[in-house]
């Protein structure tokens, strides 16, 4: 009797890890949003086109890349999404391995700006969000139409722009150096540094997240402030007389990038993966459920959703992109020259 | 103490045993870890270089200077704010207002930190309650910006931590028997004289107690500070914040940790020392 179960036992045992080993997957590490519509958008009709899962770790973009970091002798990633300037930082440490583009039917129908953003094929931008300038209708007459402006004094005390630690800190940083005059390759950012510090008493704060500048906003301390694009939609709906502009200088373009993990176990299926989500399918139902913007050309959507997007021929052309292989180089510089712009001397 | 001694006797070791491996792990090896790695750095420099770069550096400095004046001052107005309150409290003769009043000066530390920081946001607000009511009163013109400020920051302080003071402050005037202010009075010292002579001395020990904890509190505190004062008002804490989180500078993190550190332990002694002079 004891030998019975024992057989039948180990034989469930065989066939249970049978299965569980059968199912093929890919080991993806992402960020914790939107989870459910990943879920129905990517996960559900993947299994069903190619039978394999997506297995997702979830984090930040810092400890997600700690956690890469740790694992390098035995990755357990496959694919990594990251903000461009991670997935900088982690082509720089050496975690990620150049991608063959010929293996991806899709590449070809992506813009070209997402095409090679960390240079050497080590990402692919899969989507894009704009950065421009929102403010108060309401509060303010004379419309906002460039960078410039927030040196404006009627402005004073009335503005926020992001901190330096932001994701878009160090890109708002070049452009402010480039508007005042100093050169395209002039990474000492000094020009920047000297203009903020003269307005530096007429910001209310520096804001560290969007969720924090939504707040600002709605508590009416502030009425005008570079945004990123997917804030938008989240302070449209604060019901505030808003507006979203264009600089006549342009928007900063920032994307989000996916990449394959070096020595990943499962390649076949990272390049599956990673065809996926940049087909025009994909592209189309995460953009219709506002999810991310689209960076596949043929993605058509409609006026009311492109307007919560980075999308549209008018929207893409003004976006200004700046290498975040340059901002991984001089970024800790950058912090120690921005902690003393505080401070004083 | 007698009776706990004669039936413990040596075995307190014993007793101590669970508190000290809890903490021996916990705290006093990390602790050891961190103190030895600000002091020898990363290998490349001397020893203590990371002090003489953390006393160096204008932006360390400022945010030290910046974190002491603030927890200074917050301890400072604490025992102002508290000492009477305490007082107050003692006389209570009715044990349910007594209770009462205990409550509602614990209540402050029984709300989530960042709630109560964002609560503070809605009063300190230029369209905030204190802003409406300056204005309604006709003591401002227009609304003052009181957020992202050092005096916000101070505020948001204050109310976290003063509890504390209260408490210790209330514990220390409980413990004083009754008799000996009974017997000042009636040896002929004033209300006044017995306060100076008899009540305020034997409450001492509370208020160092309260001063540590508050001083300790305030210029480690994190969530106030970033919440309240923003990125302009940079202080140790917030300061620790971006050099472990986000430059990743482990070396000066560790080095502002022990800052921190060694700073409360020497208000801790520097109180302790006041509070003998003049004990006789």
């Amino acid at each position: 009797m004891r030998k019975f179960i024992l057989i039948i036992s180990m034989a469930v045992f065989m066939v249970a890890g049978g299965l569980y080993f059968g199912v093929s997957k890919v080991y993806v590490s992402t960020w914790g949003f939107n989870l459910d519509l990943l879920d129905k958008n990517i996960s559900k009709p993947f299994l069903e086109k190619y039978g394999i899962e997506i297995v997702r770790e979830l984090g930040n973009n810092s400890t997600r890349l700690t956690k890469l970091e740790m694992q390098k002798n035995d990755p357990k990633i496959d694919v990594v999404h990251f903000a461009d300037y991670y997935a900088a930082l982690a082509k720089k440490k050496g975690l990620l391995q150049p991608i063959d583009v010929s293996k991806l039917k899709n590449y070809k129908d992506i813009y070209d700006f997402a095409k090679d953003p960390i240079g050497a094929h080590y990402g692919i931008g899969y989507t894009v969000f704009s950065f421009g300038i929102v403010y108060r209708t309401d509060k303010i007459k004379e419309p906002i139409t460039s960078w410039k402006d927030f040196w404006r004094e009627d402005l004073a005390g009335r503005i926020s722009l992001p901190d330096i630690t932001t994701t878009q800190g160090p890109a708002f940083m070049m452009l402010i150096n480039r508007i005042w005059g100093g050169s395209e390759d002039d990474t000492s950012l000094d020009v920047a540094f000297k203009k903020l510090a003269e307005i530096k008493d007429n910001v209310v704060t520096f804001y560290k997240r969007s969720s924090e500048l939504i707040n600002l906003f709605k508590m009416g301390e502030v009425w005008a402030a570079p945004v990123a694009r997917f804030a938008w939609g989240r302070l449209l709906a604060t019901g505030l007389p808003l507006k979203w502009v264009v600089p006549k200088e342009g928007m900063i373009g920032f994307l989000n990038t996916v990449s394959i993990v070096k020595d990943a176990k499962n390649l076949e299926n990272a390049y599956k993966y990673i065809d996926f989500i940049l087909s025009e399918e994909v592209q189309y139902a995460e953009a219709m459920d506002l999810v991310d913007s689209p960076i596949n050309k043929n993605v058509k959507v409609p006026e009311e959703i492109a307007e919560k997007l980075t999308y549209g021929e008018d929207h893409i052309k003004t976006l200004i992109f700046f290498d975040p292989n340059v901002i991984v180089e001089h970024r800790d510089e950058w912090i120690k020259k921005w902690n003393e712009m505080i401070i004083g001397k | 103490m007698g009776e706990v001694a004669r039936v413990y006797g040596k075995k307190y070791v014993l007793l101590l045993l669970p508190t000290l491996v809890f903490l021996g792990v916990f705290f006093l090896v990390p602790l050891l870890i961190v103190v030895i790695d600000s002091i020898c750095g990363s290998g490349r420099e001397g020893i203590l270089f990371n002090y003489f770069v953390f006393f160096k550096d204008h932006v360390s400095r400022t945010a030290y200077l910046r974190s002491i004046r603030i927890g200074l001052w917050v301890t400072g107005f604490s025992v102002i704010i508290s000492y009477p309150t305490a007082l107050a409290i003692a006389s209570i003769n009715n044990r349910t207002l007594k209770t009462v009043f205990m409550t509602l000066m614990v209540l402050p530390l029984m709300t989530n930190p960042v709630a109560r920081t964002f609560a503070w946001l809605a009063v300190l607000g230029r369209y905030g309650l204190l802003n409406n009511l300056l204005l309604s009163a006709k003591i401002i013109e227009e609304p003052v910006r009181m957020l992202y400020t050092e005096g916000a920051v101070l505020i948001g302080l204050l109310q976290l931590f003063m509890p504390m003071m209260i408490l210790s402050i209330s514990s220390a005037l409980e413990n004083i028997p009754e008799d000996l202010s009974l017997a000042a009075r009636s040896l002929g010292a004033s209300g006044f004289q017995t306060f100076m002579r008899v009540t305020f001395p034997l409450s001492v020990e509370g208020l160092i107690i309260g001063g540590t904890l508050v001083f300790t509190g305030s210029i480690t505190a994190y969530v106030t500070p970033a919440i309240l004062g923003g990125s302009r008002v940079l202080m140790l804490s917030t300061l620790l914040y971006q050099k472990a989180a986000v430059v990743l500078d482990w070396d000066m993190a560790t080095t502002i940790a022990v800052m921190m550190f060694l700073t409360t332990l020497l208000i801790n002694t520097g109180l302790r020392s006041i509070s003998k002079v003049g004990k006789r």
